[in-house]
């Protein structure tokens, strides 16, 4: 799971709603696999990344130079897209949890795929 | 070149086309004496067609050894040199395209998306092998084959398609002299025989097109999947969603056409994850698109968060579709942004169910109207490029329109296009909607 889909992921347990995002991250297994660069698409992807989330997520990895948010014309900047390439598209977690931080339910994340399906009392209706 | 043609099957090199056979009246002896003079009545255009075919051999050949940027010149040579007829086994259409309309229909493909969907049977190939032999047998007489027959309707029940490709290849053997190879020719003969026409062509490459080198294990037909997301516009930078993805093709095809995309594929099963990763990982594509484990009818994702959704919704068959389709729907119109497309591949059965529930609120009939018009217009520049005979375009037309006009609005989401589509055994549709505001604009 890249850190970049961790930032969509909203918990959806039962009477949750908006307060289930962000997910907590803990990883077990980490792996940091090389993706092709390409400037255009890390830069569409800027607009939509939510910065808290994804710093405190990148802190619960004990990633380094992560960004703290976009810089003057960032587009451009391909230092701030290189590092930004890394943090959202190259760690994988392979093994570890997410956890709602509202309800304290945990999802596990096995073989990089997050499990979030839940059993019939939690979901809503 | 051909080979980036990808919502087509196969690809023939036309031989002879004629009116089916009558065989009401007529006994067996006779139909063969009739399937005989196919070769013996006009030996040019088998002839012909051979040497179409080794020029294309050898024009591949050449390709493999220039670079891109000269792609073109050669685009024109093999038009000039080329009546390519691409044939569906279902016989919704039939194109004729000779010298530079050759060229116009392969941009055409590659540009226009969802034009040829019901267009089947081009094919993909690695010519190597046969460049080679080719090449030896310049003289016609060495030249090995082998006849492939298929026959439906009323011959059917006369022939088998065996005793037809016999006959075929017998009477090959005694017009130019070929030696019959069943295992490995160097030229293969398709013969169709139905109620609809009689064919013969040669196959230009040997294995489909249809069958992609960067997919290991397909679930839904790659021509399918990728005319899908050829329908669902994908632009740079969106967020596409397979909610049910399975093995994960139709995330696969679009990745390999449109690689700046962000693609997140989802199923509840395990195994068919399992699957997804590993065709994931034999296609090189593990970097652009992400897997999760969860249901489509409780997608952890923000409301409005999606751009594109395509989803082949699962027929019942092969899996048990645990939730009604309704829900599915509801949560898909949830997590899409306003403006943004679902493409779905849905049977009948899924297109009755949803007729039946209206989903929720407005009936937004204005908007219904105004969404026949892209895909009347959809209709009418098929027609125009490809020179469609009259008969057959009315008919696809009236199936287009219909195919559109009895789907209702599914809460925001309008429909936009319908295309019915072959899965071989059973027919399918594919819908493609997008969502409004919700004021109902």
């Amino acid at each position: 799971m890249k850190l970049l889909t961790h930032n969509l992921l909203s918990s959806h347990v039962r009477g949750v709603g908006p307060r289930g995002f962000p997910l907590r991250l803990e990883a077990t297994e980490v792996r940091v696999i090389p993706v092709e660069f390409n400037p255009d698409f890390v830069a569409r992807m800027i607009p939509k990344v939510e910065w808290a989330a994804l710093l405190e997520a990148a802190d619960h990895l004990h990633l380094a130079e992560v960004p703290k948010g976009p810089t003057q014309g960032y587009e451009q900047d391909e230092t701030f897209l290189r590092k930004m390439h890394h943090v959202l598209l190259e760690v994988e977690v392979v093994e570890g949890t997410l956890q709602c931080p509202e309800s304290g339910r945990v999802f596990p994340i096995t073989r990089g795929i997050p499990n979030m399906l839940l059993n019939e009392e939690e979901t809503e209706t | 070149m051909l080979k980036t043609l990808k919502s087509a099957e196969r690809l023939f090199l036309l031989i002879k086309k004629q009116f089916p056979f009558n065989v009401s009246s007529v006994s067996k002896g006779k139909i063969f004496y009739e399937m005989q003079r196919f070769i013996s009545d006009d030996p040019e255009s088998w002839l012909n067609a051979i040497s179409i075919w080794k020029n294309l051999l050898e024009l591949d050949a050449k390709k493999k050894k220039l670079s891109q940027g000269d792609a073109n010149p050669l685009k024109r040579k093999m038009g000039e040199n080329d009546s390519i007829i691409a044939k569906k086994l279902k016989a919704e259409q039939m194109q004729e395209n000779r010298e530079c309309q050759l060229e116009k229909q392969i941009e055409e493909e590659t540009l226009e998306r969802g034009d040829f969907l019901t267009e089947r049977e081009k094919c993909q190939e690695e010519l190597q092998n046969d460049v080679a032999k080719a090449g030896d047998t310049h003289d016609q007489n060495d030249l090995t084959f082998r006849v492939s027959c298929r026959c439906g309707g009323a011959i059917a029940k006369t022939l088998s398609a065996q005793e037809a490709g016999r006959i075929i290849g017998i009477a090959l053997m005694k017009q130019f002299g070929w030696k019959a190879d069943l295992r490995n020719p160097n030229l293969e003969i398709f013969i169709h025989l139905n109620d609809i026409y009689s064919v013969m062509g040669i196959p230009v490459f040997r294995v489909p097109l249809a069958s992609r080198a960067y997919i290991r294990t397909a679930g839904l037909r790659s021509t399918i999947a990728w005319a899908m997301a050829s329908v669902a516009e994908i632009k740079a930078g969106a967020f596409v969603l397979d909610p049910m993805c399975g093995l994960g093709t139709i995330l696969l095809e679009a990745a390999k056409e449109w690689p700046d995309v962000y693609y997140v594929g989802a199923d509840v099963s395990d195994s068919q994850l399992l699957g997804a990763c590993d065709n994931l990982k034999a296609a090189g594509l593990t970097g652009k698109i992400e897997l999760l484990k969860v249901s489509v009818i409780e997608l952890p994702l923000p409301s409005e968060s999606v751009d594109i959704i395509i989803s082949d919704i699962p027929f019942g068959k092969k899996f048990k579709l645990g939730k009604d389709i309704k829900s599915i729907l509801q949560e898909m119109e949830r997590v899409l942004h306003v403006g943004g497309t679902i493409v779905l591949l849905l049977s009948e059965d899924h297109r009755r169910r949803l007729k039946d529930c209206e989903g929720s609120s407005f009936p937004l009939n204005s908007k219904g109207s105004h969404s026949d018009e892209p895909g009347a217009e959809k209709c009418l520049i098929l027609e125009g490029k490809t020179g469609i005979s009259e008969t057959v375009s009315s008919s696809f037309e009236a199936n287009h329109q219909e195919c559109l006009h009895k789907m209702p609005p599914f809460g925001s989401l309008v429909p936009v296009e319908c295309y019915k589509v072959s899965l071989g055994k059973t027919d399918a549709f594919i819908h493609k909607y997008k969502k409004s505001s919700s004021s109902g604009l």
